[in-house]
């Protein structure tokens, strides 16, 4: 059907060899360095072949250039980072998901701070189209995770005019900035899985994109309670240097459990709830912790907390539990991490259409 | 709020120009006036960002006033 769709992008001809397609990128800033899928007509229609949407129908405008997201140049982009037909629908529903004010998407892309839009695949589409979840689920191996989170950010780099020292100021970046992309591995999950944790149904597969840093590690081999993994957890969320807490209205964490500690915290009684109740009990500064941190006096706190006076209260790093989100993904070990958001960006999660 | 008579005019820091000019253009206000105060704002002893302070004020006056208003 989109065959006969016209499309508008400019047709360049180019000597065939992948050297000078790369070449002829990679001097216009079209690139994100790594050698690219050169976006032929054909592989462009059929990339929108996996969408209702039609070419020339706008998913809003990306900034900080203000340039129109239309689903003809997200495809592209899509193929350019060599994803595949199957993996467009979960590109469209990040970019929908970026785009609402609360993602604040102009923030993500225009700070100084190392943040990257953390797509999670919750749902039935992460299998079908071979989305790791299991080991190694944020490194290298597996094409959908890593040209998923490619495509979102040659999208973000080519429509939304992030690119390096100019779109985008981040001080030192980060390997985040070049894919970032996971599946919930709902097998392992001893919980709802995190899509109906965030309101939406069982047989629904959605995309959660979350503002946030590269994962921070949490190493606990002996632990053989909830409390004592949660407790290593809870102490790697509340590092002097994070941005989280400081505009605490918008601040939230992403706790990715590994399955082995996730098995043993469930065993112990534990729900996503009592999880989250308890980060958000021990995941705390003093304020006179807060005093030494980066961001104390600059800070965006509700009245209550700028009227604390006893330096050993312990404020609270986000504003509700319920902003501790809790997912499982990895494989056999006694790992999981934290992903601390960039205190300026809330998850958002949109349903994927395919 | 230009478009509404309302005198409105960017902050930014010199490092960050590149991106509050690419922001006046993208939102179709490129006469927006911009103030440009010295980089880095944070981080700076009190002395330093009064000296910013001064420099926003003069470029205010300048953008309102022109290159010559009097020194106020």
């Amino acid at each position: 059907m989109s065959a006969e769709i016209p499309l508008t992008a400019e047709v360049i001809e180019l000597e065939d060899r992948p050297e000078a397609v790369d070449a002829y990128f990679t001097e216009r800033r079209w690139s994100d360095g790594l050698p690219i899928v050169p976006p032929t007509e054909a592989r462009v229609r059929a990339m929108l072949a996996a969408t209702r949407r039609g070419p020339q129908e706008t998913l809003g405008e990306l900034p900080p250039a203000w340039r129109e997201a239309t689903v003809e140049k997200l495809a592209i982009n899509a193929v350019v980072a060599g994803a595949l037909p199957e993996h467009f629908p979960v590109v469209l529903a990040a970019v929908e998901a970026m785009l609402d004010p609360e993602f604040n998407l102009y923030g993500v892309q225009a700070t100084t701070h190392p943040v990257a839009p953390l797509v999670v695949v919750s749902g039935p589409y992460a299998a079908r189209i071979g989305m790791n979840a299991g080991s190694g689920a944020f490194g290298p191996g597996c094409r959908a995770n890593a040209t998923i989170g490619r495509a979102v950010r040659l999208i973000l780099l080519n429509v939304g005019g992030a690119w390096p020292g100019q779109g985008d100021m981040a001080t030192q970046g980060s390997p985040a900035k070049y894919t970032y992309a996971i599946a919930e591995n709902e097998a392992a999950t001893p919980w709802e899985p995190l899509r109906v944790a965030l309101g939406f149904g069982a047989e629904e597969s959605t995309v959660t994109v979350f503002g946030g840093e590269g994962p921070h590690n949490v190493n606990d081999h002996v632990s053989t309670t909830a409390a004592g993994i949660l407790t290593v957890c809870a102490d790697t969320m509340r590092g002097l240097g994070s941005n989280v807490g400081w505009y605490l209205s918008q601040s939230q964490v992403l706790l990715v459990l590994g399955p082995e500690h996730a098995a043993t915290v469930a065993g112990d009684g534990f729900g996503r709830a009592d999880v989250q109740r308890f980060c958000f009990d021990q995941a705390r500064r003093s304020l006179l912790e807060s005093k030494l941190s980066g961001m104390y006096g600059i800070q965006d706190w509700p009245g209550w907390m700028n009227a604390i006076v006893d330096d050993e209260a312990r404020l609270p790093l986000v504003p509700a539990p319920e902003d501790i989100l809790v997912m499982v993904a990895g494989g056999p070990g006694k790992h999981s991490c934290v992903v601390p958001n960039c205190t300026f960006s809330r998850a958002v999660t949109r349903a994927i259409a395919a | 709020m230009i478009r509404a008579g309302v005198p409105a005019a960017l902050i930014t820091t010199t490092v960050f120009r590149g991106l509050a000019e690419s922001e006046r253009q993208a939102k179709g206000t490129p006469d927006l006036p911009l103030l440009v105060i010295d980089h880095p704002l944070g981080g700076e002893r009190a002395e330093a960002v009064r000296l910013r302070a001064e420099q926003a004020r003069r470029a205010l006056l300048e953008a309102v006033a022109g290159p010559s208003a009097p020194p106020a």
